[in-house]
Protein backbone atom coordinates (compact mmCIF):
# COMPACT_ATOMS: atom_id res chain seq x y z
CA UNK A 1 0.00 0.00 0.00
CA UNK A 2 2.91 2.58 0.73
CA UNK A 3 6.75 2.44 -0.14
CA UNK A 4 9.32 4.18 0.78
CA UNK A 5 12.57 3.80 -1.36
CA UNK A 6 15.82 5.36 -0.33
CA UNK A 7 14.34 8.37 1.13
CA UNK A 8 16.41 11.17 2.18
CA UNK A 9 15.50 14.37 4.06
CA UNK A 10 16.44 16.69 7.11
CA UNK A 11 16.10 20.48 8.17
CA UNK A 12 18.47 22.55 6.98
CA UNK A 13 21.65 21.26 5.94
CA UNK A 14 21.43 18.68 8.08
CA UNK A 15 20.90 14.93 6.79
CA UNK A 16 18.45 12.87 9.18
CA UNK A 17 17.13 10.09 6.69
CA UNK A 18 19.61 8.05 4.87
CA UNK A 19 17.95 6.24 2.66
CA UNK A 20 15.57 3.91 4.80
CA UNK A 21 13.35 1.64 2.74
CA UNK A 22 10.23 0.26 4.28
CA UNK A 23 7.10 -1.28 2.98
CA UNK A 24 3.58 -0.84 4.69
CA UNK A 25 0.77 -4.11 3.75
CA UNK A 26 -2.95 -3.12 3.85
CA UNK A 27 -4.44 -3.94 6.48
CA UNK A 28 -1.54 -4.85 8.81
CA UNK A 29 0.23 -3.39 11.70
CA UNK A 30 3.72 -2.36 11.04
CA UNK A 31 6.11 -0.93 13.34
CA UNK A 32 9.20 1.47 12.92
CA UNK A 33 11.48 0.37 15.97
CA UNK A 34 14.80 2.22 17.85
CA UNK A 35 15.95 4.35 20.06
CA UNK A 36 15.63 8.35 20.42
CA UNK A 37 16.88 10.51 17.81
CA UNK A 38 17.47 7.97 15.11
CA UNK A 39 14.75 9.34 12.52
CA UNK A 40 11.34 7.93 13.04
CA UNK A 41 9.53 10.52 13.35
CA UNK A 42 11.08 12.36 10.35
CA UNK A 43 10.56 9.38 8.19
CA UNK A 44 6.71 9.98 9.29
CA UNK A 45 6.51 13.56 8.87
CA UNK A 46 8.56 12.92 5.44
CA UNK A 47 6.51 10.93 4.43
CA UNK A 48 2.83 12.92 5.17
CA UNK A 49 5.05 15.59 2.98
CA UNK A 50 5.51 18.47 6.18
CA UNK A 51 9.07 17.91 5.36
CA UNK A 52 10.50 17.93 2.54
CA UNK A 53 11.80 14.61 0.45
CA UNK A 54 15.22 15.39 -0.71
CA UNK A 55 15.71 12.26 -2.73
CA UNK A 56 13.98 8.65 -3.05
CA UNK A 57 10.61 8.00 -4.04
CA UNK A 58 7.35 7.22 -1.77
CA UNK A 59 4.46 5.48 -3.64
CA UNK A 60 0.98 4.75 -2.40
CA UNK A 61 -1.29 2.96 -3.89
CA UNK A 62 1.29 2.62 -6.92
CA UNK A 63 0.71 6.44 -7.35
CA UNK A 64 4.21 8.42 -7.25
CA UNK A 65 3.25 11.15 -3.92
CA UNK A 66 6.91 12.02 -3.06
CA UNK A 67 6.56 15.71 -4.39
CA UNK A 68 2.84 15.46 -2.96
CA UNK A 69 2.26 18.37 0.40
CA UNK A 70 0.51 17.20 3.61
CA UNK A 71 -2.81 18.66 2.58
CA UNK A 72 -3.18 16.81 -0.32
CA UNK A 73 -1.76 13.62 1.22
CA UNK A 74 -4.85 13.88 3.89
CA UNK A 75 -6.80 14.05 0.74
CA UNK A 76 -5.58 10.78 -0.49
CA UNK A 77 -6.25 9.23 3.14
CA UNK A 78 -2.72 9.15 5.10
CA UNK A 79 -2.73 11.07 8.57
CA UNK A 80 -0.65 11.00 11.18
CA UNK A 81 -1.13 10.99 14.68
CA UNK A 82 2.05 13.39 16.18
CA UNK A 83 4.12 12.37 19.00
CA UNK A 84 2.91 14.41 22.14
CA UNK A 85 -0.34 16.29 22.98
CA UNK A 86 -1.23 17.92 20.14
CA UNK A 87 -4.84 18.92 21.05
CA UNK A 88 -7.04 22.45 20.96
CA UNK A 89 -6.69 22.20 24.87
CA UNK A 90 -9.14 25.01 24.87
CA UNK A 91 -11.94 23.16 23.06
CA UNK A 92 -14.37 20.74 23.91
CA UNK A 93 -13.65 17.15 22.74
CA UNK A 94 -16.52 17.43 20.71
CA UNK A 95 -14.79 20.35 19.26
CA UNK A 96 -11.81 19.07 18.09
CA UNK A 97 -12.96 15.68 16.50
CA UNK A 98 -15.31 18.17 14.62
CA UNK A 99 -12.00 20.27 13.80
CA UNK A 100 -10.50 16.72 12.68
CA UNK A 101 -13.28 16.74 9.74
CA UNK A 102 -11.80 19.64 8.02
CA UNK A 103 -10.67 18.30 4.21
CA UNK A 104 -14.21 18.52 1.87
CA UNK A 105 -14.44 14.84 1.71
CA UNK A 106 -14.12 14.23 5.36
CA UNK A 107 -16.87 16.88 6.11
CA UNK A 108 -19.19 15.36 3.93
CA UNK A 109 -19.15 11.63 6.08
CA UNK A 110 -18.86 14.05 9.48
CA UNK A 111 -21.80 12.59 10.83
CA UNK A 112 -20.79 8.39 10.20
CA UNK A 113 -17.30 9.58 10.97
CA UNK A 114 -18.28 10.95 14.94
CA UNK A 115 -20.85 8.08 14.88
CA UNK A 116 -17.64 5.97 14.53
CA UNK A 117 -15.58 7.67 16.75
CA UNK A 118 -17.49 7.30 19.67
CA UNK A 119 -18.83 3.86 19.44
CA UNK A 120 -15.18 2.64 19.55
CA UNK A 121 -14.29 5.48 22.48
CA UNK A 122 -17.19 5.71 24.57
CA UNK A 123 -15.55 7.43 26.89
CA UNK A 124 -15.02 10.65 24.67
CA UNK A 125 -18.46 10.56 24.16
CA UNK A 126 -18.93 11.02 27.84
CA UNK A 127 -16.44 13.47 27.59
CA UNK A 128 -17.72 15.55 24.59
CA UNK A 129 -18.85 18.66 26.09
CA UNK A 130 -15.52 18.76 28.08
CA UNK A 131 -12.42 20.81 27.21
CA UNK A 132 -10.16 18.43 25.88
CA UNK A 133 -6.84 20.22 28.05
CA UNK A 134 -8.84 19.02 31.21
CA UNK A 135 -9.10 15.08 30.35
CA UNK A 136 -6.71 12.65 31.82
CA UNK A 137 -3.51 11.33 29.60
CA UNK A 138 -4.66 8.29 28.44
CA UNK A 139 -7.79 10.15 27.34
CA UNK A 140 -5.78 13.00 25.61
CA UNK A 141 -4.04 10.34 23.52
CA UNK A 142 -7.22 9.16 22.70
CA UNK A 143 -8.99 12.00 21.52
CA UNK A 144 -5.52 12.55 19.43
CA UNK A 145 -6.53 9.83 17.58
CA UNK A 146 -9.76 9.88 17.51
CA UNK A 147 -9.37 13.59 15.76
CA UNK A 148 -7.28 12.06 13.26
CA UNK A 149 -9.65 9.37 12.38
CA UNK A 150 -12.21 11.83 11.64
CA UNK A 151 -10.06 13.02 8.39
CA UNK A 152 -11.02 9.99 7.09
CA UNK A 153 -7.61 7.71 6.56
CA UNK A 154 -7.18 4.58 4.84
CA UNK A 155 -3.43 4.58 6.45
CA UNK A 156 -2.69 6.01 9.94
CA UNK A 157 1.07 6.74 11.04
CA UNK A 158 0.78 7.21 15.06
CA UNK A 159 4.22 8.06 16.85
CA UNK A 160 4.67 7.05 20.16
CA UNK A 161 0.84 7.12 21.08
CA UNK A 162 2.52 5.18 24.68
CA UNK A 163 4.70 7.90 25.07
CA UNK A 164 4.50 9.73 28.86
CA UNK A 165 1.21 7.09 29.92
CA UNK A 166 1.15 4.80 32.79
CA UNK A 167 2.02 0.99 32.23
CA UNK A 168 -1.81 0.22 32.55
CA UNK A 169 -2.87 3.05 30.06
CA UNK A 170 0.18 1.62 27.59
CA UNK A 171 -2.04 -1.49 27.45
CA UNK A 172 -4.95 0.43 26.60
CA UNK A 173 -3.06 2.39 23.71
CA UNK A 174 -1.43 -0.92 21.86
CA UNK A 175 -5.41 -2.60 22.08
CA UNK A 176 -7.31 0.64 20.93
CA UNK A 177 -4.16 0.45 18.12
CA UNK A 178 -5.22 -3.35 17.45
CA UNK A 179 -9.14 -2.57 17.53
CA UNK A 180 -8.44 0.47 14.33
CA UNK A 181 -6.86 -2.47 12.92
CA UNK A 182 -9.33 -5.49 13.41
CA UNK A 183 -12.71 -3.31 13.77
CA UNK A 184 -12.25 -0.81 10.74
CA UNK A 185 -9.49 -2.19 8.69
CA UNK A 186 -6.89 0.37 9.33
CA UNK A 187 -3.63 0.29 7.78
CA UNK A 188 -1.06 1.40 10.67
CA UNK A 189 2.63 2.61 10.44
CA UNK A 190 3.89 2.83 14.48
CA UNK A 191 6.60 4.33 15.88
CA UNK A 192 7.60 3.14 19.05
CA UNK A 193 10.10 2.73 21.90
CA UNK A 194 8.41 0.78 23.93
CA UNK A 195 9.44 -1.95 22.24
CA UNK A 196 7.97 -5.50 24.29
CA UNK A 197 4.79 -3.55 23.49
CA UNK A 198 5.04 -2.71 19.73
CA UNK A 199 6.11 -6.47 19.12
CA UNK A 200 3.23 -8.40 20.48
CA UNK A 201 0.95 -5.91 18.65
CA UNK A 202 2.65 -5.53 15.33
CA UNK A 203 3.00 -7.89 12.35
CA UNK A 204 5.83 -6.62 10.80
CA UNK A 205 9.03 -4.28 12.25
CA UNK A 206 11.50 -2.43 10.93
CA UNK A 207 14.21 -1.70 12.92
CA UNK A 208 15.72 1.99 12.75
CA UNK A 209 19.10 3.00 13.40
CA UNK A 210 21.34 6.29 12.74
CA UNK A 211 18.81 7.36 10.27
CA UNK A 212 18.21 3.63 7.91
CA UNK A 213 16.38 0.62 8.21
CA UNK A 214 19.13 -1.92 9.86
CA UNK A 215 17.01 -4.98 10.13
CA UNK A 216 13.85 -6.09 9.32
CA UNK A 217 11.23 -9.18 9.82
CA UNK A 218 7.86 -10.46 10.91
CA UNK A 219 7.86 -9.65 14.50
CA UNK A 220 8.21 -13.66 15.19
CA UNK A 221 11.73 -13.27 13.70
CA UNK A 222 12.82 -10.25 15.20
CA UNK A 223 11.66 -11.67 18.87
CA UNK A 224 13.82 -14.64 18.19
CA UNK A 225 16.92 -12.93 16.89
CA UNK A 226 18.79 -12.28 20.09
CA UNK A 227 21.32 -10.18 17.62
CA UNK A 228 18.88 -7.60 16.62
CA UNK A 229 17.24 -7.31 20.37
CA UNK A 230 20.55 -7.19 21.71
CA UNK A 231 21.98 -4.85 19.20
CA UNK A 232 19.26 -2.10 19.09
CA UNK A 233 15.93 -2.87 21.16
CA UNK A 234 18.20 -3.37 24.47
CA UNK A 235 15.25 -6.14 25.32
CA UNK B 1 -2.95 38.97 13.45
CA UNK B 2 -4.58 37.56 16.25
CA UNK B 3 -5.90 35.21 14.20
CA UNK B 4 -2.81 32.90 13.44
CA UNK B 5 -1.47 33.52 16.92
CA UNK B 6 1.67 34.71 15.12
CA UNK B 7 2.59 38.29 16.72
CA UNK B 8 3.36 40.65 14.21
CA UNK B 9 6.05 42.88 15.20
CA UNK B 10 6.58 43.96 11.58
CA UNK B 11 2.52 45.82 11.00
CA UNK B 12 4.19 49.10 11.25
CA UNK B 13 6.04 47.55 7.82
CA UNK B 14 2.95 47.34 6.09
CA UNK B 15 1.68 51.07 7.37
CA UNK B 16 5.30 52.42 6.61
CA UNK B 17 5.19 51.29 3.11
CA UNK B 18 1.69 52.34 2.81
CA UNK B 19 2.76 55.75 3.39
CA UNK B 20 5.21 55.56 1.25
CA UNK B 21 3.70 54.27 -1.83
CA UNK B 22 0.96 57.04 -1.22
CA UNK B 23 4.02 59.24 -1.29
CA UNK B 24 5.63 57.86 -4.56
CA UNK B 25 2.39 57.51 -6.06
CA UNK B 26 1.97 61.35 -6.11
CA UNK B 27 5.63 62.63 -6.12
CA UNK B 28 6.45 61.19 -9.07
CA UNK B 29 3.42 61.15 -11.22
CA UNK B 30 2.34 64.49 -10.06
CA UNK B 31 3.86 65.97 -13.41
CA UNK B 32 2.23 63.18 -16.17
CA UNK B 33 -0.37 65.48 -18.17
CA UNK B 34 -4.06 64.73 -17.61
CA UNK B 35 -3.67 62.18 -14.69
CA UNK B 36 -5.00 64.57 -12.32
CA UNK B 37 -6.65 63.04 -9.24
CA UNK B 38 -5.73 60.04 -10.53
CA UNK B 39 -2.61 59.88 -9.20
CA UNK B 40 -4.07 59.59 -5.34
CA UNK B 41 -5.34 55.91 -6.91
CA UNK B 42 -1.73 54.85 -8.64
CA UNK B 43 -0.20 55.99 -4.96
CA UNK B 44 -2.64 53.80 -3.57
CA UNK B 45 -1.76 50.88 -5.97
CA UNK B 46 1.45 51.47 -5.11
CA UNK B 47 1.05 51.00 -1.36
CA UNK B 48 -0.87 47.63 -2.07
CA UNK B 49 2.00 46.63 -4.47
CA UNK B 50 4.62 47.01 -1.72
CA UNK B 51 2.55 45.84 1.52
CA UNK B 52 1.67 42.87 -0.67
CA UNK B 53 5.59 42.23 -1.19
CA UNK B 54 6.82 42.96 2.44
CA UNK B 55 3.78 40.58 3.33
CA UNK B 56 4.66 37.52 1.28
CA UNK B 57 8.20 38.19 2.78
CA UNK B 58 6.68 37.83 6.05
CA UNK B 59 4.86 34.99 5.28
CA UNK B 60 7.64 33.16 3.81
CA UNK B 61 9.64 33.82 7.08
CA UNK B 62 6.40 32.77 8.63
CA UNK B 63 6.85 29.34 7.56
CA UNK B 64 10.01 28.76 8.55
CA UNK B 65 10.54 30.44 11.90
CA UNK B 66 8.06 30.73 14.77
CA UNK B 67 7.44 32.41 18.29
CA UNK B 68 10.05 35.04 19.21
CA UNK B 69 12.44 34.40 16.04
CA UNK B 70 9.39 35.41 14.25
CA UNK B 71 8.64 38.03 15.69
CA UNK B 72 12.66 39.18 15.53
CA UNK B 73 12.95 38.58 11.92
CA UNK B 74 9.49 41.23 11.69
CA UNK B 75 11.33 43.66 13.37
CA UNK B 76 14.26 43.21 12.08
CA UNK B 77 12.63 43.34 7.86
CA UNK B 78 11.11 46.82 9.56
CA UNK B 79 14.35 48.46 10.42
CA UNK B 80 16.34 47.11 8.02
CA UNK B 81 14.35 48.49 5.64
CA UNK B 82 14.37 51.78 7.06
CA UNK B 83 18.34 52.00 6.80
CA UNK B 84 18.47 50.12 3.69
CA UNK B 85 16.19 53.56 2.64
CA UNK B 86 18.01 56.13 4.79
CA UNK B 87 21.56 54.46 3.45
CA UNK B 88 21.06 53.89 0.02
CA UNK B 89 19.17 57.52 -0.04
CA UNK B 90 16.50 55.34 -2.21
CA UNK B 91 12.99 57.71 -2.42
CA UNK B 92 14.74 60.95 -0.92
CA UNK B 93 16.46 58.92 1.48
CA UNK B 94 16.43 59.88 5.48
CA UNK B 95 15.03 63.50 3.99
CA UNK B 96 12.22 62.30 2.95
CA UNK B 97 9.24 63.10 0.79
CA UNK B 98 7.50 65.87 1.01
CA UNK B 99 4.68 65.96 -1.35
CA UNK B 100 1.65 68.33 -0.32
CA UNK B 101 3.33 70.64 -3.10
CA UNK B 102 3.40 68.26 -5.97
CA UNK B 103 -0.55 67.44 -4.72
CA UNK B 104 -1.92 71.03 -4.91
CA UNK B 105 -0.11 70.98 -8.26
CA UNK B 106 -1.72 67.88 -9.68
CA UNK B 107 -5.34 68.12 -8.53
CA UNK B 108 -5.68 72.54 -7.24
CA UNK B 109 -5.30 73.38 -4.07
CA UNK B 110 -9.28 73.30 -3.29
CA UNK B 111 -9.33 69.49 -4.28
CA UNK B 112 -6.57 68.76 -2.27
CA UNK B 113 -7.62 70.03 0.86
CA UNK B 114 -10.45 68.12 0.78
CA UNK B 115 -8.65 65.11 -0.50
CA UNK B 116 -6.51 65.35 2.97
CA UNK B 117 -9.05 66.04 4.95
CA UNK B 118 -12.80 64.70 4.46
CA UNK B 119 -11.77 62.06 1.76
CA UNK B 120 -8.89 60.33 3.68
CA UNK B 121 -10.73 60.21 6.49
CA UNK B 122 -13.81 58.59 5.34
CA UNK B 123 -11.27 56.43 3.33
CA UNK B 124 -10.64 55.35 6.98
CA UNK B 125 -13.55 54.57 8.21
CA UNK B 126 -14.23 52.67 5.06
CA UNK B 127 -11.21 50.33 5.47
CA UNK B 128 -11.76 49.98 9.24
CA UNK B 129 -15.48 48.78 7.88
CA UNK B 130 -13.45 47.07 5.56
CA UNK B 131 -11.32 45.09 8.27
CA UNK B 132 -14.48 44.50 10.21
CA UNK B 133 -15.97 42.67 7.30
CA UNK B 134 -13.18 40.67 6.44
CA UNK B 135 -12.78 39.71 10.28
CA UNK B 136 -16.11 38.34 10.48
CA UNK B 137 -16.27 37.04 7.38
CA UNK B 138 -13.14 34.75 7.95
CA UNK B 139 -13.91 34.11 11.47
CA UNK B 140 -17.25 31.92 9.66
CA UNK B 141 -15.51 30.75 6.93
CA UNK B 142 -13.18 27.59 6.30
CA UNK B 143 -10.42 30.31 6.45
CA UNK B 144 -10.70 30.74 10.52
CA UNK B 145 -11.01 27.58 10.73
CA UNK B 146 -7.79 27.06 9.45
CA UNK B 147 -6.56 30.30 10.87
CA UNK B 148 -7.54 28.58 14.44
CA UNK B 149 -6.03 25.07 13.85
CA UNK B 150 -2.69 26.70 13.13
CA UNK B 151 -2.57 29.00 15.86
CA UNK B 152 -3.87 26.46 18.45
CA UNK B 153 -1.37 23.61 17.18
CA UNK B 154 0.30 23.87 13.89
CA UNK B 155 1.23 20.02 14.05
CA UNK B 156 -1.97 19.28 14.40
CA UNK B 157 -3.65 21.63 12.01
CA UNK B 158 -0.68 19.81 9.26
CA UNK B 159 -2.28 16.76 9.99
CA UNK B 160 -6.10 17.23 9.45
CA UNK B 161 -5.19 18.02 6.11
CA UNK B 162 -4.75 22.47 6.68
CA UNK B 163 -2.82 24.11 3.84
CA UNK B 164 -0.85 25.53 6.49
CA UNK B 165 1.59 27.69 4.12
CA UNK B 166 -1.71 29.04 2.12
CA UNK B 167 -3.56 30.08 4.93
CA UNK B 168 -0.84 32.00 6.92
CA UNK B 169 0.20 33.39 3.72
CA UNK B 170 -3.60 34.67 3.50
CA UNK B 171 -3.51 36.22 6.58
CA UNK B 172 -0.33 37.73 6.01
CA UNK B 173 -1.40 39.55 2.72
CA UNK B 174 -5.17 40.61 4.65
CA UNK B 175 -3.14 42.73 7.14
CA UNK B 176 -0.22 43.77 4.61
CA UNK B 177 -2.75 45.04 2.52
CA UNK B 178 -5.40 46.84 5.33
CA UNK B 179 -2.46 48.44 6.86
CA UNK B 180 -1.48 49.68 3.90
CA UNK B 181 -4.65 51.25 2.98
CA UNK B 182 -4.11 52.86 6.09
CA UNK B 183 -0.91 53.83 5.96
CA UNK B 184 -1.55 55.35 2.28
CA UNK B 185 -4.64 57.65 3.61
CA UNK B 186 -4.47 58.16 7.43
CA UNK B 187 -0.34 58.73 7.15
CA UNK B 188 0.80 59.82 3.39
CA UNK B 189 -2.37 61.57 1.68
CA UNK B 190 -3.39 63.30 5.02
CA UNK B 191 0.19 64.49 6.58
CA UNK B 192 1.59 65.23 2.85
CA UNK B 193 4.92 64.17 3.84
CA UNK B 194 6.75 60.36 4.93
CA UNK B 195 10.17 60.28 6.61
CA UNK B 196 11.67 56.95 7.11
CA UNK B 197 12.43 57.60 10.72
CA UNK B 198 9.08 58.66 11.29
CA UNK B 199 7.25 55.68 9.45
CA UNK B 200 9.05 53.05 10.34
CA UNK B 201 8.89 52.92 14.23
CA UNK B 202 8.31 49.86 16.11
CA UNK B 203 6.97 51.85 19.31
CA UNK B 204 3.67 52.34 17.20
CA UNK B 205 3.50 48.01 16.53
CA UNK B 206 4.04 47.63 20.17
CA UNK B 207 1.06 50.13 20.71
CA UNK B 208 -0.80 47.77 18.19
CA UNK B 209 0.25 44.97 19.93
CA UNK B 210 -0.66 46.08 23.64
CA UNK B 211 -4.09 47.35 21.82
CA UNK B 212 -5.02 43.82 20.49
CA UNK B 213 -3.41 42.21 23.56
CA UNK B 214 -5.43 44.50 25.91
CA UNK B 215 -8.77 43.79 23.88
CA UNK B 216 -8.51 40.08 23.36
CA UNK B 217 -6.60 38.94 20.07
CA UNK B 218 -8.68 36.77 17.64
CA UNK B 219 -11.89 39.08 18.50
CA UNK B 220 -13.64 41.81 16.56
CA UNK B 221 -14.51 43.82 19.43
CA UNK B 222 -11.38 43.35 21.06
CA UNK B 223 -9.39 46.03 19.25
CA UNK B 224 -11.73 48.50 19.81
CA UNK B 225 -12.51 47.97 23.12
CA UNK B 226 -8.23 47.54 23.49
CA UNK B 227 -7.94 50.90 21.90
CA UNK B 228 -10.40 52.79 23.98
CA UNK B 229 -8.65 51.46 27.23
CA UNK B 230 -5.48 52.32 25.54
CA UNK B 231 -5.89 55.93 24.29
CA UNK B 232 -8.11 56.80 27.01
CA UNK B 233 -6.01 55.87 29.55
CA UNK B 234 -3.11 57.44 28.13
CA UNK B 235 -4.38 60.51 27.48
CA UNK B 236 -5.43 60.85 31.34
CA UNK B 237 -2.55 59.37 32.70
CA UNK B 238 -0.46 62.23 30.65
CA UNK B 239 -3.44 65.05 32.32
CA UNK B 240 -2.87 63.68 35.55
CA UNK B 241 0.40 63.63 36.20
CA UNK B 242 2.37 64.59 33.45
CA UNK B 243 5.67 63.45 31.97
CA UNK B 244 5.10 59.89 34.09
CA UNK B 245 2.23 58.73 31.72
CA UNK B 246 4.31 55.96 30.37
CA UNK B 247 5.97 55.30 33.82
CA UNK B 248 2.59 54.23 35.15
CA UNK B 249 1.22 53.23 32.23
CA UNK B 250 3.55 50.13 31.91
CA UNK B 251 3.05 48.55 34.97
CA UNK B 252 -0.91 48.94 34.59
CA UNK B 253 -0.79 47.05 31.23
CA UNK B 254 1.34 44.30 32.77
CA UNK B 255 -1.82 44.18 35.75
CA UNK B 256 -4.08 44.04 33.12
CA UNK B 257 -2.19 41.73 30.48
CA UNK B 258 -1.64 39.42 34.02
CA UNK B 259 -5.38 39.11 34.77
CA UNK B 260 -6.80 38.85 31.70
CA UNK B 261 -4.29 36.97 29.53
CA UNK B 262 -7.07 36.77 26.90
CA UNK B 263 -7.79 40.40 26.95
CA UNK B 264 -11.15 41.96 27.36
CA UNK B 265 -13.08 41.16 25.20
CA UNK B 266 -11.61 37.33 25.41
CA UNK B 267 -12.66 36.98 28.78
CA UNK B 268 -16.38 38.44 28.33
CA UNK B 269 -16.33 35.48 25.70
CA UNK B 270 -15.41 33.02 27.99
CA UNK B 271 -18.13 34.16 31.00
CA UNK B 272 -21.14 34.08 28.24
CA UNK B 273 -19.89 30.82 27.15
CA UNK B 274 -23.00 28.94 26.47
CA UNK B 275 -25.17 31.67 26.92
CA UNK B 276 -27.60 33.77 24.61
CA UNK B 277 -24.85 36.85 24.54
CA UNK B 278 -22.31 34.71 22.92
CA UNK B 279 -23.87 35.80 19.44
CA UNK B 280 -23.38 38.96 20.31
CA UNK B 281 -19.50 39.26 21.43
CA UNK B 282 -17.52 38.38 18.29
Amino acid sequence: MLKVENLESGYGSMQVLWQPSIEVKRGAITSLLGPNGVGKSTLLWTILGSVEPWRGSITYEREDVTRLPAHKKVDLGITLVPEGKHLFVEMTVHENLVMGAYRKEALKSMDESLALVYTLFPVLKERAKQKAGSLSGGEQQMVTIARALMTKPTLIMLDEPSQGLAPKLVGEVFATVEKLKAEIGLTILLVEQNAEAALNASDYVYIMHEGTIKAEGTSEKIRKSHEIREAYLGI
Amino acid sequence: MGMTGYVDFGYVTFIALGAYGMSLGITYFYQVEGLGIWIVFIGFLLALLLASLSALLEAFIALRLRGAYFAIACIGINEGLRHFIEGAKLWGGSEGLIFSGSLIQAVGRETANQLTTFWADLAVFIIAALAAFLNIHYMRSKIGYALTAVKEDEDAAKVMGVNTTKYKTIAFLTSGLLGASVGAVAWGLKLGYVFPGDVFVIHYTVECIVVVLLGGAGTLLGPVVGGLIYGLSKYWLAIIWPGFQLLIFAPIIIIIIVLFPEGVVGMLKNRVRGTALERYLL
